[in-house]
């Protein structure tokens, strides 16, 4: 807590980003190290309070799996697993297309940020109609929140981290508008950030649920 | 002094607020001694009745508090004044008195008879647990709540529109649409307490903390002259996590309803987190202050805010999270320590915030050009750590009695019946009844506060010393 | 201009770590100690998008390490579980 107060206390209102390698460049240059991660500060206290409502979630489903072992490893096998794995993918270049945006506009390229956005944002929307379609296969053999403790964890998980992906593309659709209307620059762009820092948390999450809800 | 003039209205409803703070106080004593001295006032004041008027005047005043509130800061967020101040005034007479006949009507009639009196046949919405007031009253509430609305909103559409002014807002309408919830009491039992919950939780655990919210932001925006931008940045997150954690949180309530099983785990994992926007306020409260650009000279204001992020952590957070999760809430469930949870929670967060507008607004409206002179604010201060301390207490006590109840009554091998349980934890009720008057005591100060030192000069505030460059 | 991106190359890496957790799952391997592995490669996976894509290789003081230290809360945790169920 202290850490945090401490960083809550300190930090510029809006900070000058230090020097960032030039872009296209090879990484690795010997560089500064700041004391704050890109974008909003804001946006990282929310993070970690919605990491920590996904920690909870994970570990009450390890538990109640404890509990009902046989159950949980027989439900298991009716997901499909490949549908996960096309999902899985495009959630880890989605979050990559973002890292590019976030390169472009640092490189003062308002444009390619909004390219690569906008195929971040097609990955989102297949994650979701890829997720929809699960859904839909297992409602169409009548699971529902109440057949059992697993569905009810599976879908339960999944439909919070589907929330988050709805919402992490409003706010990625709402960076690049922003973009578009030619509000962020090199100089100004904490916003792209605070955006990105976002979506890569819900990638994040997702890749801790991935195998421990579909494989292990 | 008042930036609009419009804002003296907030001035009655405050006034109301601490004069019916005064009549719930009253009665919760009358009701802790009840613990221990069955027919205390028996047959002129039958427990139930004095707990229907505990609680029912703990909601209305805060009511009043949040109403008083709004006129206040609305005016000052929206820079224009008040869309009808001849409105509100009318609403507050109006609210006065349907409040006041209908705790009247609980005092002086069976309420039995009352709603039969009341027309209750016609509409039945009475007789379920913080919603005992007859549908007529309801109704009244619902008016008031639309004109009250409208003052507020139409005031904001027309001025400045702040994020503190729209939480705000946000609250207060949800506060009104989920009160309709009162209005609906189907046969099924299992829905009348789900829909029950939409009232009393969304209320509390939902839209109250974003006016909880709004008003701390608010008061720490003028007391510390931090930027606007840097408040209303931690608003956004601390609403945001409270409504996420607030709304599926309402499971907790669901867990031995006769809901759907899911609900024990939705309730669990959600409500768990329930903590989290209370330790950001607390968080927030502080680091704000340490970043202050200014002094300023009323410091009781400052202390009411720095302690409601501390108690309502505590009380809403802490105590709620003790018998949240449903494997404990099976055998916590209405015991003492729910009403361990009920009273610190209910005081940290919205009687603290609602006296912190109060102690900063009220040197304004009455005159003074920021803040009470000194002998006041020392006399405040000091009802503030009376009133707190013994909330403590109350609560500790409370939770010492809920332990042994539900050791004695629930886990134990040998469980034994209610009412012997009851007596072998007399000791707690007795300690707490003890804690309850010096509350009182602090509350009485707390009046007095208003009274003394008017004729002395307002306090002063030491300048900050000279920020370095760094940190401008 | 040719180089490759390191955040390139970690994304590549993401996708050959996922294509393995698969190809488990694939091969209906199980156990605690495939469990564990495949919690182990998640970690790493998670650790992987705060140090490169999050970009806290960049920064210094507490925030540098706050998802490292978040990934260790679920991941003990579900370790703890899982070898509890398999005893």
């Amino acid at each position: 807590m202290h850490a945090v107060a401490e960083a809550m206390t300190g930090r510029p209102d809006s900070f000058p980003l230090p020097e960032r390698r030039a872009q296209g460049s090879a990484a690795g240059a010997a560089q500064e190290r700041v004391a704050w991660p890109p974008g909003d500060l804001a946006i990282w206290i929310f993070i970690l309070a919605e990491l920590a409502v996904f920690a909870i979630f994970f570990a009450a489903y390890a538990f109640a799996r404890m509990g009902e072992l046989e159950l949980f490893v027989t439900y298991q096998q009716t997901l499909d697993t490949n549908l996960a794995l096309i999902n899985t993918l495009a959630l880890i270049t989605s979050s990559y297309f973002v890292v590019r945006a976030v390169g472009r506009i640092r490189a003062d390229d308002a444009g390619g940020c909004i390219r690569w956005l906008a195929g971040a944002l097609l990955l989102g929307g297949v994650f979701l109609g890829v997720k929809s379609l699960e859904y839909a296969h297992l409602f169409g053999e009548g699971v529902s929140l109440s057949t059992n403790t697993f569905y009810t964890f599976y879908l339960s998980l999944t439909f919070f981290h589907f929330m988050h992906v709805v919402m992490g593309m409003v706010i990625l659709a709402a960076v690049a508008v922003k973009a578009a209307q030619g509000h962020y620059s090199r100089e100004v762009h904490t916003g792209v950030e605070t955006g990105a820092s976002y979506w890569h948390m819900v990638d994040l999450v997702w890749l801790i649920l991935f195998p421990l809800v579909y494989v292990m | 002094m008042l930036q609009y003039k419009s804002q003296a209205v907030a001035k009655p409803y405050f006034i109301a607020a601490i004069a019916l703070f005064i009549g719930q106080i009253l009665f919760g004593l009358i009701l802790g001694l009840q613990y221990v001295m069955g027919d205390f006032l028996f047959p002129e004041i039958p427990f139930n009745v004095a707990r229907m008027v505990h609680t029912n005047l703990l909601i209305v005043w805060l009511l009043f508090g949040f109403m008083g509130a709004a006129y206040y800061l609305v005016p000052e967020e929206a820079e224009t004044e008040l869309h009808s101040p001849g409105l509100a005034i009318l609403m507050f007479w109006i609210f006065l008195i349907a409040g006041a006949l209908t705790v009247l009507g609980y005092l002086l009639v069976p309420y039995a008879r009352l709603a039969e009196l009341t027309g209750n046949h016609l509409w039945p919405t009475m007789g379920r647990e913080f919603l005992e007031q007859p549908t007529i009253t309801k109704v009244g509430i619902v008016v008031v709540a639309l004109a009250f609305l409208y003052n507020v909103g139409m005031t904001i559409l027309k001025g400045r529109k702040t994020v503190v002014s729209l939480v705000l807002l946000i609250g207060l309408v949800g506060l009104a649409v989920l009160f309709l919830f009162a209005f609906y009491n189907p046969e099924n039992l299992v829905k009348d307490k789900f829909y029950w919950w939409w009232v009393v939780h969304l209320w509390v655990e939902g839209v109250w903390e974003l006016i909880m919210g709004a008003i701390l932001a608010f008061v720490l925006i003028k007391l510390t002259g931090v930027d606007r931008e840097v408040i209303e940045k931690w608003l956004y997150v601390i609403i945001a996590m409270a409504l996420i954690t607030g709304i599926i949180g309402t499971g907790h309530h669901y867990f031995w309803i006769g809901t759907p099983e899911y609900w024990q785990w939705w309730g669990s994992i959600f409500s768990a987190l329930e903590p989290l926007p209370f330790f950001m306020m607390t968080v927030f409260a502080f680091n704000m202050v340490n970043r202050r650009r200014r002094n300023h000279p009323n410091k009781a204001a400052m202390l009411w805010a720095l302690g409601t992020g501390v108690m309502a952590f505590l009380g809403a957070g802490v105590w709620g999270f003790l018998h949240t999760l449903a494997p404990v809430n099976y055998y916590t469930h209405g015991s003492q320590i729910t009403a361990a949870h009920g009273h610190m929670a209910f005081y940290g967060a919205y009687v603290m915030i609602v006296l912190t507008i109060i102690s900063y607004a009220m040197p304004m409206l009455r005159g003074r050009e920021a803040a009470n002179s000194n002998r006041s604010q020392v006399v405040e201060m000091w009802s503030f750590w009376l009133m707190t301390v013994s909330m403590v207490f109350i609560t500790l006590f409370l939770t010492g009695a809920g332990i042994l109840q539900v050791w004695l009554q629930r886990y134990s091998d040998d469980p034994q019946p209610f009412m012997v349980v009851q007596e072998k934890i007399e000791l707690f009720y007795w300690m707490r009844e003890v804690a309850g008057v010096i509350f009182l005591i602090g509350l009485v100060l707390y009046v007095i506060s208003f009274f003394v030192g008017q004729r002395q000069p307002e306090a002063s505030a030491k300048p900050l010393p000279a920020v370095s460059p760094a940190e401008a | 201009m040719t180089a490759i991106r390191p955040e390139t190359l970690v994304w590549l890496l993401l996708v050959a770590l996922t294509l393995l957790t698969w190809g488990v799952g694939q091969e209906g391997l199980n156990g605690p100690a495939v469990s564990l592995g495949l919690l182990g490669v998640a970690l790493f996976k998670g650790h992987l998008v705060g140090d490169w894509f999050m970009g806290l290789r960049r920064v210094r003081g507490p925030w540098r390490w706050v998802i490292a230290l978040w990934l260790l809360l679920p991941g003990g945790l579900i370790a703890l579980a899982f070898l509890l169920a398999a005893r």
